[in-house]
Parts: C-alpha cells; structure tokens; sequence
C-alpha cells in the first residue's frame, strides 16, 4: 500500500514535471514577448523590463529559475500586474471557485445520486420517465447555454436572483446550477443504469434469499457495487468543478481562477498561463489519485499496483 | 416416511408479465417435502425448475406473480405472506444456494461479513459470536484454514470453495429446507462429486430436508430419495427415486433416462437429448405439453392435457405420471411400452 503510494507521488511528480517543461517551452516558442504589445514600448524600457524579470537571460538558465521556484511553491511573478505574484492570483481567484466548485459538487453528488437511485427502482414508471427525461435535456444543453436562458429568465426577466456577483446568497443559484447541470443529469443517468445491472446480478439473489433487509440489500449490497463506476467517473468531475469553468465565471462575472486564466491568455501574461496551468494539472492528478484510492476500498478486486490474477 | 410434510405445494401456478403477454411458467404444480429427504426435480432448461423454487421463497422478479396455487410450509401459508414476514423464514427456516457460485457471492464484501450478516438477520446474537459460529460453519462445510478464511473476499476462492462458502451461509441458521439449484452444474466434474457428497453428508448430519434440482439425472440416482420430473411448467413424473428409474411411467422421462451421458466421456453435458424443442410458455399446447416431441402421441394427446395417473401397484410412496396411455381407454399396444423394464423408443 505505502510502496504504491509511494510509487504514485513519484509518477505524480515526473508527470507535472513533463506538464512543466512542455508549458514553459511552449510558452517561450510563441512569437513576441509579455511586453509587445499594440501601444510600442520604448525600446529602452522593454530592455529594462525584460533585465527585470530575467527575460534577457538564455532560455535555459530561465527555465532552471523557473524550476526552482516552483520546487518552494512560488509561481513567479505575473507579467501583466506589477508586484503581483501568480501565487496571489490564485489564492484570491481560488475561494471564488472553489466555493461555487463545492456547491456545484454537492449537488451533484447529493442528487444525482438520489435521482438515479429513485430513477433505477421505478424503472419505466413515472418517476423514471419523469427524471431521465430531464437529465437528458441536462447532458444535451451546453452550460453556456444553460446559464444564459437561466440569466435571462431568473434574473432578467423575473428578477428574483442578482445578475452577477456573488454578494448575497442567491448569486450563488444560477452559477452552481450551470456549474452542475451536465454532471448532475450525467451522474444521475449513470448512476440508475449501473444500480439497474446490479440490481440483475445473482449475489442480489442471493442477498434476498438471506432474509437480509431490503435497505441492507439496497445499500449495502447495491449500491455498494453501484458506486464503483460512479467514483471512476466523480474524481474528474470533482476537478473540473472545483477549478471551475472559464466560461461559467466569465457569464456570470465571478472573480475566480477562471477568469484570471482567460484574461492572461489574452494579455500574454506567461507565467500565470504556465502557473494556472500547473497548478489545474496538480489538482486533476491529486484528484484521480484519491479516486483510485477510493476505488481500492471499494472494490477489494482491484489490487492497485499488482497485476490482476 | 409417514410423518407430516414440511413444504406442501398445491397447484402453483406463475406468470410472468411481460410486454409480449403472460409467460406461463409453473402451470399448477403440486409436491410434498417430507422432513428430511430429498427430493430431486429434473427437466429441461426452461421447464420452470427455479421458478417453482423461487415462488416458494417470493423470490420472483418484479414482473414474476403467483398466480394460483400455494405453498404451505409447517402450517403458514407462505404464498400469502408480506415481504416482511417472509424475511423472517428466508435464511433461516429455507434457506437456498443457487447455480453459479461465481456470481452468487457480493464480490465486494468479505466471505465472512456475507457470513455473519445471515446471522445477526435472524438471530440476537453478538458480532463476535456470529463470527464464532461462522467459523464452525466453515469447518462444517470443510473449509481448510477457515479463521483466516473468513476475511478474504470470494475471488479468492476457487468454484468450488466459493460453492462450500454459500452452503455454509444456507446453513447458519440450521435451515429444515435446504432448496439447492443446480448446485454443481456450474463446477469442473471432480468438485460436482465433492460438493454433491458434501450436501449428502450434511443432510444426514443436521436432518434437514433438501430440494435438489438438477439436469442431472446421475445425480439424483445418487443422492435423492423422491423425483420430480418437469416439464413445460408442469410436473410430468413424480415418485420414488428407485420406481422412477426402474420403471418410469412417462415417455419423456423415459428419454431422458436414455439420454444419461457416457460416464466416460468427462464432459458438462446438458439434456437436450430429446429431438425437438421445449413449448413455447407464452401459448402454451393445450394437450400434453410433450405431445410434439413424443414418439407415441395418439390424437387425445392434442386435444385434452392429461391427468396425474396413479400407478397402481406403487409401495407407500404414490408414483404417478401425466400420460394419456395410462387411461383405461388408451391402446392396450402402447400402454405396454411401459410394462418393459427396457423401453426402446427410437
Ligand atoms: N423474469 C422473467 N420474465 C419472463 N420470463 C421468465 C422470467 N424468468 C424466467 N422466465 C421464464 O420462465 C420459464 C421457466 O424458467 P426457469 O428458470 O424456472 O427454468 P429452469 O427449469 O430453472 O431452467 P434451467 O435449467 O435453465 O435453470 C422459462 O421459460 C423462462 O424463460
Ligand atoms: S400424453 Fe401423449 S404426448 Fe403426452 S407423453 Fe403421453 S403419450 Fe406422449
Ligand atoms: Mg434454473
């Protein structure tokens, strides 16, 4: 177990290494530099500049620096922003998305769940019909989509949630609700079809035939082995919520990491594309690590790290 | 053999609903267990073994209803209980193994807790004095090293193991049925005799009474006291194991009695030996159900679907076959081909 985990975090960490090199070489491969741009600098003073955050200097000794700081955390300074860190950018940008990532989580956890469950033990009946109906509609909508009929009636047209900002309680609806619309119809319907197959299995045969409680065989029989597909599917999702979705945050005008990243695609603003983008590459393996964990506890087959019998 | 039956099933008959129309499973069938014996039920695929057996425990698929008909154990009708009461005998007064023991086992939860769950189900007892009577359940069923067994999960055990493990589940409350579906079809040919030898032994242990069903007719030779033989939903012969195979009194029963595999020949053979098909349980024949596949249908065969008839010279046990040719009125040339103890039907 420890070997494995072990093993994980160095696999992690030469995988984030690949992440790094790529992104800053890529970076660098792009014609024109931070300070180019349509109102001409000076040439003086773009010399000055680039002497100022080490741009004058060869390219590998640039990436070596790089390497370093991000072995202590330290992100860079942002380009665009003087006296700004990237670090900064993303401690003040992550609350905003994490908070909205988290709702977003719970609902879909919360009640995609439930509804697939509801869904698979009235299979055909109305309840059935009823919610995968909805959650179809739910995987066929963009979110962008979503949010914007969603803007437009709620908080336009009825004016019963704020149009932006996430002053009061209320501004979170909307967000969390586009946020969540396509994984919550997603796990819903994955959900009731992985309950469904399992339900059919023989061993829930034989669970009845134990004279068991119809919640024990539900539960702890069911879902059980219900949820193994689910987790191998939640861990990506998890990621993809809590970092947000750039367009999500720029319809509704959240000052999240999102929108920190979109604006310093268009302001050239490298070493916060480089950092967000490392930063994202961490969390989505930190995430897919803790789901095969999980996986592991679930289903005492799976022997991670071996080879399968 | 004379003492009061503990499962008394009456004229049961189970539909399946489907968007086709009705499946006709079990049409009206009626057999005793007696404490203590075992009875053994053949037929073809399809005949409606498990069905019969399921309908007893409410085990039935949603779209699965008793129609008609009762089962009857030690005095309760079991056919009119709620879910909730049925609980209370699943496991514990019936308990039940079924075919594949691959799949009949969570796979995600230890042998042991799928073990001492069956347990505290049904009786007030501690987790670890579950866990206790779980270990001598696994010393019952012959379990090498069974403490540290109980903590593994069931793909780590062999066909056969896993099969031992759901036998020693059947019996951790001391079951008086024991309704065994095809317990050792699923098995390599050297474990079928162990496991089939392992139920033979434990029923003469613990004096419970067992329903074997199988395809294999060796099998009931061997072990069972009493079978039934079913065909198309319904119970075709039934009788002392020794009168049935000595003298069977129904022409499908006599084909499959011809159709006992080669011994030598090790391989899983299934009984399909009869040329033709089993009917079709959405329009069922009117006549006899076999009818189609019978080498001494008469006219009447078609028409009318025939009675139980008593054989009447039977021992104590009643010996009975759903046969026209044993009306008084049937051919007296036919009706000998059942008076041979060799038949040659082909
Ligand atoms: N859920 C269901 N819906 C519709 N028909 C069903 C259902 N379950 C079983 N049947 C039908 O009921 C009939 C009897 O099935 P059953 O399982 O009792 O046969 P069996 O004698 O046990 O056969 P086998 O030897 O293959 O186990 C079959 O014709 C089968 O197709
Ligand atoms: S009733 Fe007729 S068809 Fe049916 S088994 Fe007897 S002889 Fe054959
Ligand atoms: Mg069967």
């Amino acid at each position: 177990m420890l070997h494995y985990l072990i093993k994980r975090i160095l696999m992690m960490a030469l995988t984030l290494f690949l992440i790094i090199t790529l992104t800053f070489f890529l970076m660098h491969a792009i014609p024109g530099g931070p300070f180019t741009s349509e109102k001409m600098l000076a040439p003086e003073i773009e010399a000055a500049l680039n002497a100022k955050y080490g741009l004058d200097k060869p390219i590998w000794q640039q990436y070596l620096s790089y390497l370093q700081g991000i072995i202590t955390f330290d992100l860079g300074p942002s380009f665009k922003y003087p006296g700004v860190r990237v670090n900064d950018l993303i401690r003040e940008g992550l609350p905003v998305t994490a908070q909205t990532g988290f709702l977003a989580m719970l609902c879909v956890v919360a009640l995609g769940i439930p509804l697939g469950i509801v869904a698979a033990l009235h299979q055909n009946k109305w309840q059935d019909t009823t919610i995968m109906a909805i959650a179809t509609m739910g995987v066929a909508i963009p979110s962008y989509v979503l949010a914007t009929i969603a803007l437009y009636l709620f908080a336009l047209q009825w004016q019963l949630v704020p149009t932006f900002g996430l002053d009061s309680w209320q501004g979170y609806i909307l967000p969390v609700l586009a946020l969540s619309g396509f994984w919550l119809s997603f796990i819903a319907r994955l959900s009731r079809s992985s309950l469904l197959e399992v339900l059919g299995q023989d061993y829930m045969v034989t669970a009845r035939a134990k004279g068991l409680h119809p919640q024990t065989i539900l539960f702890k029989h069911g879902m059980r082995n219900a949820l193994i597909p689910i987790v191998t599917v939640l861990g990506p999702v998890v990621a993809n919520l809590l970092t947000g979705s750039f367009v999500i945050e720029q319809i509704f005008a959240l000052p999240g990491i999102g929108r920190h990243f979109v604006l310093s695609i268009s302001n050239r603003d490298y070493t916060t594309i480089m950092g967000i983008t490392i930063f994202y590459a961490a969390f989505l393996m930190l995430m897919i690590l803790i789901v095969d964990l999980l996986y592991m506890v679930l289903d005492p087959r799976i022997k991670l790290g071996e080879k399968a019998q | 053999m004379s003492s009061a039956p503990l499962l008394k099933v009456d004229n049961l008959t189970t539909h399946f609903h489907t968007s086709r129309g009705d499946v006709q499973a079990v049409r009206g069938v009626s057999f005793d267990v007696r404490p203590g014996e075992i009875l053994g039920i053949v037929g073809e695929s399809g005949s409606g073994k498990s069905i019969t057996c399921l309908s007893i425990l409410g085990l039935l698929k949603a779209n699965g209803e008793v129609v008609e008909g009762s089962a009857d154990f030690e005095g309760k009708l079991l056919t009119g209980l709620s879910d909730k009461q049925l609980r209370t005998i699943r496991g514990d007064d019936i308990a039940m193994i079924f075919q594949d023991p691959m799949t009949s086992l969570n796979p995600t939860l230890t042998v042991g807790e799928q073990l001492i769950e069956t347990i505290l189900a049904h009786k007030p007892v501690s987790r670890s004095e579950a866990r206790k009577r779980a270990l001598e359940l696994f010393d019952l069923v012959k379990i090498p090293s069974a403490a540290s067994r109980l903590d593994n999960y069931p793909h780590q055990f062999s066909g056969g193991m896993r099969q031992r493990v759901m036998i020693a589940m059947a019996l951790t409350c001391d079951p008086k049925l024991l309704i065994a579906d095809e317990p050792t079809t699923a098995l390599d040919v050297t474990i079928q005799r162990q496991i089939l030898l392992l139920l033979k032994d434990l029923q003469e242990e613990l004096g419970m009474a067992i329903i074997l069903i199988t395809h294999d007719l060796g099998v009931i030779a061997e072990v069972a006291d009493r079978i039934l033989v079913m065909y198309g939903g319904m119970v075709m012969e039934t009788g002392d194991v020794y009168d049935v195979f000595e003298s069977p009194q129904h022409p499908y029963t006599t084909g499959l009695l011809h159709s006992i595999p080669d011994v030598r020949s090790h391989t899983k053979q299934r009984l399909t030996p009869i040329p033709g098909s089993p009917p079709d349980m959405l329009r069922p024949p009117e006549g006899c159900p076999f009818a189609p596949r019978c080498p001494h249908a008469i006219q009447q065969c078609l028409e009318a679907m025939p009675p139980l008839f008593e054989r009447p010279n039977a021992k104590p046990t009643v010996h009975e076959a759903r046969c026209w040719l044993h009306h008084e009125e049937a051919p007296k040339a036919l009706q000998s081909i059942f008076d041979a103890p060799e038949v040659s039907n082909g």
